[in-house]
C-alpha cells in the first residue's frame, strides 16, 4: 500500500436514529491517511459523536460505507477515546492498561509491558502510577492513562471525542502536544472532534466543520502533524482561527 | 493537634456504642426488680443470665447454635452463590430475564413461613429442610440484586469492550462480574438475617435441635429466661456473620478505599 493511499474512506454515508425525520448523517464523505489528524468541529448536536460512533462500529449506517484499508489480519485497528474515560475502578492503571493482553492472550505478556512503559514515558507518566487506582489519579493522568489503554490495542486509526475538553489548560496544551507526537512517531491517524478551534487549529492537519449531517466545509491547515509549539501565535494560526470562527459563527447562528 | 482530637472523638463514639444496652438493661432490671408478675411475664436480666449460664455449662447452647449456624449458613453459601449466578447470568439474554420476572417477584414475595410446613414434608425434619428454607429465603434476594448489578453496568466500560473486539464472556468476565460484586456483597448482607430465619422458621415449626427448637421448648414451659438466651445468641450469630461479611467486602473493594 503506498504512503498516501487512505487508511478510511468514508463514502456516501447516512444515518438517522428510529423516529427521527431528518438524517443525523446525511451523504457524509471523508477519507483519511496516516500521518493525519482531521478535526470536527460544530454546533452541539449536529452529530459528531454519531460519527465517530458509527466509524467506530457501535452504530450501523443505515447507507453509504465505511470502509477501513488495515494492515491484513488485524484486529483492532480503531482506538475510541470518550470524553470520560472508562478506566475500570476496580482495576489498578497497569491492569487497565493491561486490559489489550487479557483479550487477546496471544500477545506476548513482556512485549506488553515493553510498550506500556514506552508509552508511559511517551506521555510522561512515571512508572509508580502503575500500581495506583483510578481513583487516584488527577484528571489529566487519567486522560492519559486511557489514551494509552487504547493505544495498547495498536490501533491505526484513533477516535477522539473531545478527550481534553474536561482539563485546565496547561494540562491540555501539554496533552494535545504529547497526542501530536505519537501521531507522527508511530505514523497513526487520528479523527479528533472538538469544540475548540484553537486546539482544532494547532493540532489538526485539516479541520472540518459539520452541518446538515455532512462535513460541510472543508480547511487545510498544514501538510502534516508537527509539535505545537512553533504554531500557536503566528500569524498562519490565527489566519486560519478566524476563517474558521467566522464560518462556524454564521453556521451556529443558523 | 487535630489527630488527637480526633482520635479523643473516636473515643468518645466508641463509648457511646454500649449506651443504649445499657439503658435497656438497666430498665428492664429496675421494672423487673423484686416483682415476681413481672419477671414471669419478662423474665429479667439476672435471669437470662442464669439462663446464659446454664446453657452455655451444660453445652445445649453451643450445641444448638452450632446446628442453627451450620443450616443458616450452607442454605446462605447455596442461595447467594446459586442466585448470584443465576442473575448475573440474566444479563446474557434480555428476553430470559423478562420471562423470568414475574417468577421471582413471585418467589420473593411468598412468605417463607407458609412454605415451610410443605418443605418441611419433602425433606423431612433434618438439617436439610432447614437448608432448604434457608435457601429459599436467600435465593430470590441474591437473584435480584446480582442482576440488578449486573444491568447498571457503566455504560463507557461496555462501549469500551465493544470497540475492543471483546466476547461476550470476556465483557461478562471482566466488566459485568466485577462491577456487580458490590451487588453481591449487599445481597449477603441482607441474606445473613434472611438465612437465620429460614434456619429459624424450620426449627421454630418442627425440629429436634438448634435454637429455633431451644426457644419454641423454653417458651412452652414459660422459661422466658432461656427465650431471651436464645435470642441473644440469634443476635451474636448474626453479628458475627456481617462482620465476616465485612471483613470480605473490604477486601474486595480495597480499590474503594485507597
Ligand atoms: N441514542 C440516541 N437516540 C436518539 N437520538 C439521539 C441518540 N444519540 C444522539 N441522538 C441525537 O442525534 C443528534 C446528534 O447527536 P450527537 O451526540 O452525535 O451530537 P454531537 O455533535 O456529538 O453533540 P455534542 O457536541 O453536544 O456532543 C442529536 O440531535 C441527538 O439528540
Ligand atoms: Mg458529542
Amino acid at each position: 500500500m503506498s504512503v498516501s493511499a487512505p487508511l478510511l474512506t468514508i463514502d456516501n454515508l447516512c444515518f438517522d436514529f428510529d423516529g427521527q425525520t431528518e438524517k443525523t448523517v446525511n451523504a457524509l464523505e471523508l477519507s483519511v491517511k496516516k500521518g493525519e489528524i482531521v478535526c470536527i468541529l460544530g454546533a452541539s448536536g449536529c452529530g459528531k459523536t454519531t460519527v465517530l460512533n458509527l466509524i467506530a462500529g457501535l452504530l450501523k449506517p443505515k447507507s453509504g460505507s465505511i470502509n477501513m484499508h488495515a494492515e491484513a489480519g488485524k484486529k483492532n485497528s480503531i482506538g475510541y477515546i470518550f470524553q470520560s474515560d472508562p478506566l475500570f475502578p476496580w482495576r489498578t492503571v497497569e491492569g487497565n492498561l493491561m486490559l489489550a493482553f487479557d483479550l487477546n492472550k496471544s500477545l506476548d505478556r513482556n512485549r506488553a509491558k515493553e510498550t506500556m512503559q514506552q508509552y508511559l514515558s511517551m506521555f510522561h507518566l512515571n512508572s509508580q502510577i502503575l500500581t495506583k487506582y483510578p481513583t487516584q489519579l488527577s484528571g489529566g493522568m487519567r486522560q492519559r492513562v486511557s489514551i494509552i489503554q487504547s493505544l495498547m490495542f495498536d490501533p491505526e486509526l484513533l477516535l477522539l471525542d473531545e478527550p481534553f475538553s474536561a482539563l485546565d489548560y496547561y494540562t491540555k496544551l501539554s496533552l494535545e502536544e504529547e497526542f501530536c507526537q505519537l501521531v507522527k512517531e508511530k505514523n497513526k491517524a487520528a479523527i479528533l472532534v472538538t469544540h475548540d478551534i484553537e486546539e482544532a487549529v494547532s493540532m489538526g492537519t485539516r479541520a472540518f466543520i459539520m452541518s446538515g449531517g455532512k462535513l460541510a466545509r472543508e480547511f487545510h491547515i498544514k501538510q502534516e502533524t508537527q509539535g505545537l509549539d512553533n504554531t500557536r501565535g503566528t500569524e498562519e494560526f490565527a489566519k486560519h482561527y478566524r476563517e474558521i470562527w467566522s464560518e462556524l459563527k454564521t453556521i451556529i447562528s443558523g | 493537634m487535630e489527630t488527637s482530637a480526633t482520635t479523643k472523638l473516636v473515643f468518645a463514639q466508641r463509648l457511646l456504642y454500649p449506651l443504649p444496652m445499657v439503658v435497656f438493661v438497666l430498665v428492664w432490671h429496675f421494672f423487673t426488680q423484686g416483682n415476681k408478675e413481672r419477671q414471669f411475664i419478662f423474665s429479667s436480666p439476672e435471669k437470662v443470665w442464669e439462663a446464659l449460664e446454664r446453657t452455655i455449662i451444660s453445652g445445649e447452647l453451643l450445641t444448638n447454635c452450632q446446628v442453627t449456624v451450620t443450616e443458616a449458613v450452607a442454605g446462605f453459601l447455596l442461595g447467594t452463590t446459586i442466585g448470584a449466578i443465576i442473575g448475573l447470568a440474566l444479563w446474557y439474554s434480555k428476553l430470559v430475564a423478562q420471562i423470568s420476572k414475574p417468577y421471582i417477584t413471585a418467589l420473593a414475595t411468598v412468605p417463607i413461613f407458609a412454605l415451610a410446613p410443605v418443605v418441611i414434608s419433602w425433606f423431612g425434619i433434618d438439617i436439610y429442610s432447614k437448608i432448604a428454607l434457608a435457601f429459599l429465603s436467600t435465593v430470590s434476594v441474591a437473584i435480584v440484586q446480582s442482576y440488578q448489578g449486573a444491568m447498571s453496568v457503566e455504560k463507557r466500560f461496555l462501549r469500551l469492550m465493544q470497540v475492543a473486539g471483546a466476547t461476550r464472556w470476556q465483557t461478562f468476565r471482566l466488566v459485568v462480574v466485577p462491577s456487580s460484586i458490590i451487588w453481591v456483597l449487599n445481597a449477603m448482607k441482607l441474606n445473613i438475617g434472611l438465612a437465620l430465619m429460614g434456619a429459624f422458621i424450620g426449627e421454630f415449626i418442627s425440629s429436634e435441635h438448634g435454637l429455633g427448637y431451644m426457644i419454641v421448648k423454653a417458651s412452652g414451659l414459660y422459661d422466658q429466661a432461656t427465650v431471651f438466651a436464645g435470642v441473644i445468641a440469634l443476635i451474636v450469630i448474626a453479628l458475627a456473620l456481617t462482620f465476616v461479611i465485612e471483613q470480605i467486602e473490604n477486601r474486595l473493594m480495597r480499590w474503594k478505599t485507597v
